[in-house]
C-alpha cells in the first residue's frame, strides 16, 4: 500500500526559548496509507489536534519532515500550501465551524468561491454532495435550525467540496449521540470506499472501538506510544 | 478559461452580499450614515458648482472695465472730469458713470443696493431687459420712482403702484413709487435691488452732481483691457481699475469648492466621516474575526479574504454613494437646497431663493468619491487584512 | 443570484439620477432664455456681482472690495482677531427698535 502522508520524525514547538515553551508534538514518525481509516487516540492536551493540523499542512513543523504523497511539504512557502491543503484534504473540524446565517448550499460550496470554477458547475457538485449526505431536503435552510448530526454532514460535505484525497476529522462524535456517531462511521467507510484516506482525533470509545478502523494510534504527551496498541 | 477568473470574483462577491445580508442591520445603519455624509457634501458640491456656473454665465455681460477711485485708502467718489482723461485713451470707446451705494433700512434690518440710472443709459438703444421686469421700466425724465427686486418688494410688502420710501442724509423721507419688480428670475442678481432715476439717488444721497460712484469703460478689444488699466493708472494714480477679468477670478475662486466656508462645512463632514471610517476599521467584531479564521482553514488565501473584504466595502459605499449623490441632486436642484440655506444665509436677512441650472460637476463628484469611498474600503480592509494573516489552525482550537 | 440584484440595484440608482437630470434638463430652454434676458440687464445695469450676501460690501459686491485699501476689507483678507470671525454683529443693527428714528416724509416741516 502507498503512503498518502509520513512524518518523519516532525516536532511542534510553541514560544520557543520562553519560560512558557510548549512542544505539543515531540519527534512523531508515523505513516498512513491511502483509503486507510487512522485513528488518532489520546485525552484531551496530548497533541492530537496538533498532529491533525501538521498533517493538514495548517501548521509548519518546527523540526522534522511531512510528506504528502510522498513530496515535502515543510518547507514550502504559504501560497504553495494553501494550495496542496485545498487540494488534499478536507477537514471537519471539532467544533464544525459552518457559517451562520447562510444556507447549507452556501456553505458547503464556500471552499469553491476562490477557484476558477462557474457558479453553476460549482453548485452541480454541491447538489450531488449533499444528496449523497441525504440533506437535500435542507438544502436551502441556513444551518442554524439544523440538527446536530445534520450539521456534522454539512461540515463533511463542505470537506468533501474540494474531492480530496484525504478527510481530517477533530472530535467528530464531540456533539453526536450513539446512533449519530454509528452513522458517520458508516460515512466515513463509505468514503474509504470512495478510495479517501480518513484521518480521525478522538477520545470517543465509539469511534476507536469501531471495527471499521484499520488503525488505532495512541498519543500522549506529544508521542505516539509504541505501535498499534488496543 | 477567460471566463474563469471572472466567475472567481462573481462567486466571491456573492458571498460577500450573503455576508452583508447577514449583517443587515449594521450594513443599513451604515449605508444610512454613509448616504447621510455623501448627500451633504454632494450637495454642497452641486450647490457651489450650480453658483458658479451662474455667476460666471450672467457676468459675462458685466462692464469690460471699471474704474474707481481711492483716497485716504478707501473708495471713493469720482470726480466726473476724469471720464475725459479716460476716453482720451486709444481703444476706448465710451465712458459711462455708475451711480451706487447702500442703504441700510432700520426698519427691516436689511442692507439695499441702490442704483441709479441715468436718462442716457434708459435711452440707449435694443437693450431694454423688459422681460424680467413685471410692470414698466423708469421711463427717461420721470423722477420719485423706482423698480425693486423681488427680496425688497417681499420685505416692504410692496407691489407695483406702493410707495417705497427711504430716508435721506438729512432725516428726511422720500418717497418713491414702484412702478416695476425685477422678475424671481433674475433674482440671484436683482434681489437687494432698488433702481432710481440718477437725479433722485444722487439727491437721496447728497452726492455732489460732478461725481460719481465709478465709471464704466468700454474697451474695443477685449485684449487691450490690462493695456488700458495700466494707461490708466498712469495717468490717473489714485484710481483702481477692476477688470471684466477679475470679477469673474473672483466669482470662479468664491464659488471652487476649495473656497472659504463651504471648504470648512466641507471639511467639518469629511472629518466626521473619518471617525465613522476609523471606529469601523478598528472594531471587526469576533463573528467577523471567526469567519476570516474559517474561510482560511477552508482554504481560502489571504488575497482572497482581502478580495472579499474589498467587494463588501465598495458595495456598500456605491450603493450609499450613488443613493447620497442622487438625493444631493435633488435637495438643491429641485428642493432648493433647503437644508444649506440657512447655513450659506449668515447673517443676510436678505437671501435670493435658489432656483438654480442643473449642472453636474464631474471633478467635484469625482473628489467626493476619493475622499469617502476609497477610505471607506480601506478602512473596511485593513483590519481584515490583519485578521487574515493569522494562521489558519486557530481556527481548530476555538470554539 | 444576490450579484444580479446588486447589478439591479446599482442600475436603478444610476438610472433614478439620471431620470432626475434629464428631467431637470427639460426647462434648459426656459433657463436659457432668462440667461439672455439676464445677460442683457446685466449689461444695462452694470451689475457685477451676484445678489446674495447683503451684510457687508464684500459679501455684497465681492468683486468690488477694496484690496487696494490701507485695511483690508475682503474675504480673503486675515481676520486679524480671533473673535472677529465668532461674534455677531450688534443687536443694534440686527434688531432695529421701531420708533428708534422719527418717521419724517421730505417736505413735512
Amino acid at each position: 500500500m502507498s503512503e498518502m502522508v509520513s512524518l518523519r520524525d516532525v516536532s511542534r514547538v510553541y514560544n520557543q526559548g520562553r519560560p512558557n515553551e510548549v512542544r505539543p508534538v515531540e519527534a512523531v514518525s508515523l505513516d498512513i496509507g491511502v483509503g486507510e481509516i487512522a485513528v488518532l487516540k489520546g485525552p484531551s492536551g496530548s497533541g492530537k489536534t496538533t498532529l491533525l493540523a501538521l498533517i493538514g499542512c495548517m501548521v509548519r513543523p518546527t523540526s522534522g519532515r511531512i510528506l504528502i504523497s510522498g513530496r515535502d511539504v515543510a518547507k514550502l512557502p504559504e501560497r504553495f500550501l494553501t494550495g496542496v491543503r485545498r487540494d488534499t484534504f478536507g477537514f471537519v473540524f471539532q467544533h464544525l465551524h459552518l457559517i451562520p446565517g447562510i444556507s447549507v448550499l452556501e456553505n458547503v460550496m464556500l471552499p469553491l468561491y476562490p477557484l476558477g470554477i462557474s457558479f453553476s458547475a460549482a453548485k452541480r457538485r454541491a447538489v450531488v454532495l449533499i444528496e449523497q449526505l441525504d440533506l437535500a431536503h435542507r438544502r436551502r435552510f441556513t444551518v442554524e435550525t439544523l440538527s446536530g448530526g445534520e450539521r456534522q454532514r454539512v461540515a463533511i460535505a463542505r470537506a468533501l467540496i474540494n474531492a480530496p484525497q484525504a478527510i481530517l476529522a477533530d472530535e467528530p462524535t464531540a456533539h453526536l449521540d450513539g446512533d449519530l456517531s454509528g452513522e458517520l462511521m458508516r460515512i466515513f467507510a463509505d468514503l474509504r470506499g470512495q478510495g479517501k484516506t480518513v484521518v480521525i482525533a478522538t477520545h470517543d470509545p465509539l469511534v476507536y472501538d469501531n471495527p471499521l478502523i484499520d488503525r488505532v494510534m495512541t498519543m500522549r504527551d506529544g508521542r505516539i506510544l509504541g505501535g498499534d496498541d488496543e | 478559461m477567460d471566463a474563469q477568473p471572472f466567475a472567481r470574483h462573481l462567486k466571491i462577491l456573492e458571498f460577500a452580499l450573503s455576508s452583508m445580508l447577514r449583517r443587515r442591520v449594521k450594513n443599513a445603519g451604515l449605508i444610512v450614515v454613509f448616504s447621510a455624509v455623501v448627500f451633504l457634501l454632494s450637495s454642497i458640491v452641486f450647490l457651489t458648482g450650480a453658483f458658479r456656473t451662474e455667476a460666471l454665465a450672467t457676468l459675462q455681460a458685466s462692464p469690460q472695465l471699471l474704474v474707481q477711485r481711492t483716497m485716504a485708502g478707501r473708495h471713493a467718489l469720482i470726480p466726473l472730469d476724469y471720464s475725459e482723461v479716460i476716453a482720451q485713451l486709444p481703444g476706448v470707446g465710451t465712458v459711462t458713470p455708475r451711480y451706487w451705494g447702500y442703504y441700510y433700512d432700520i426698519y427691516t434690518g436689511a442692507n439695499y443696493t441702490l442704483l441709479g440710472i441715468t436718462d442716457d443709459g434708459l435711452e440707449a438703444p435694443g437693450s431694454a431687459p423688459l422681460r424680467l421686469v413685471e410692470g414698466a421700466f423708469i421711463a427717461p425724465g420721470q423722477r420719485n420712482v423706482c423698480l425693486i427686486g423681488a427680496g425688497v418688494a417681499r420685505m416692504r410688502g410692496a407691489r407695483v403702484g406702493s410707495i417705497v420710501s427711504l430716508r435721506n442724509t438729512r432725516g428726511w423721507m422720500s418717497e418713491y413709487e414702484v412702478v416695476g419688480l425685477f422678475k424671481s428670475a433674475s433674482q440671484l442678481l436683482t434681489n437687494d435691488l432698488i433702481l432710481l432715476p440718477e437725479a433722485d439717488l444722487k439727491a437721496l444721497f447728497a452726492m455732489p452732481d460732478d461725481q460719481a460712484t465709478d465709471l464704466m469703460i468700454e474697451v474695443y478689444n477685449p485684449l487691450e483691457v490690462d493695456n488700458i488699466s495700466r494707461k490708466i493708472l498712469e495717468r490717473l494714480p489714485d484710481t483702481r481699475p477692476i477688470s471684466h477679468a477679475e470679477i469673474l477670478r473672483t466669482y470662479e475662486t468664491l464659488f471652487n469648492w476649495r473656497g472659504g466656508l463651504l471648504l470648512a462645512m466641507f471639511l467639518g463632514a469629511v472629518a466626521a466621516f473619518m471617525i465613522l471610517a476609523w471606529d469601523k476599521a478598528t472594531g471587526l467584531s469576533a463573528d467577523e474575526r471567526r469567519e476570516i479564521g474559517i474561510l482560511k482553514a477552508i482554504g481560502w488565501e489571504t488575497s482572497d479574504i482581502l478580495e472579499l473584504k474589498f467587494w463588501e466595502g465598495a458595495v456598500l459605499a456605491l450603493v450609499a454613494f450613488l443613493a447620497g449623490v442622487t438625493a444631493g441632486y435633488a435637495h438643491v436642484f429641485y428642493l432648493g437646497a433647503g437644508l444649506l440655506a440657512p447655513i450659506l444665509q449668515g447673517w443676510s436677512t436678505l437671501f435670493p431663493a435658489i432656483d438654480l441650472a442643473p449642472r453636474i460637476e464631474p471633478y467635484g463628484l469625482a473628489v467626493l468619491l476619493l475622499f469617502t469611498v476609497a477610505p471607506y474600503i480601506v478602512a473596511t480592509i485593513v483590519p481584515a487584512w490583519k485578521a487574515a494573516i493569522t494562521d489558519p489552525d486557530r481556527v481548530m482550537r476555538s470554539a | 443570484m444576490k450579484y444580479h440584484i446588486l447589478f439591479g440595484l446599482l442600475a436603478a440608482e444610476l438610472g433614478l439620477f439620471a431620470a432626475l437630470h434629464l428631467h431637470a434638463g427639460t426647462d434648459a430652454e426656459r433657463r436659457t432664455a432668462e440667461l439672455a434676458d439676464t445677460r442683457a440687464l446685466v449689461a444695462k445695469l452694470g451689475l457685477t456681482d451676484l445678489a446674495l450676501w447683503t451684510e457687508a460690501r464684500y459679501t455684497r459686491h465681492p468683486s468690488q472690495a477694496d484690496r487696494f485699501a490701507a485695511f483690508q476689507d475682503f474675504p480673503a483678507a486675515i481676520e486679524h482677531f480671533p473673535a472677529g470671525s465668532i461674534i455677531a454683529p450688534p443687536a443694534a443693527l440686527r434688531m432695529p427698535a421701531l420708533g428708534d428714528a422719527p418717521l419724517l416724509i421730505d417736505g413735512d416741516r
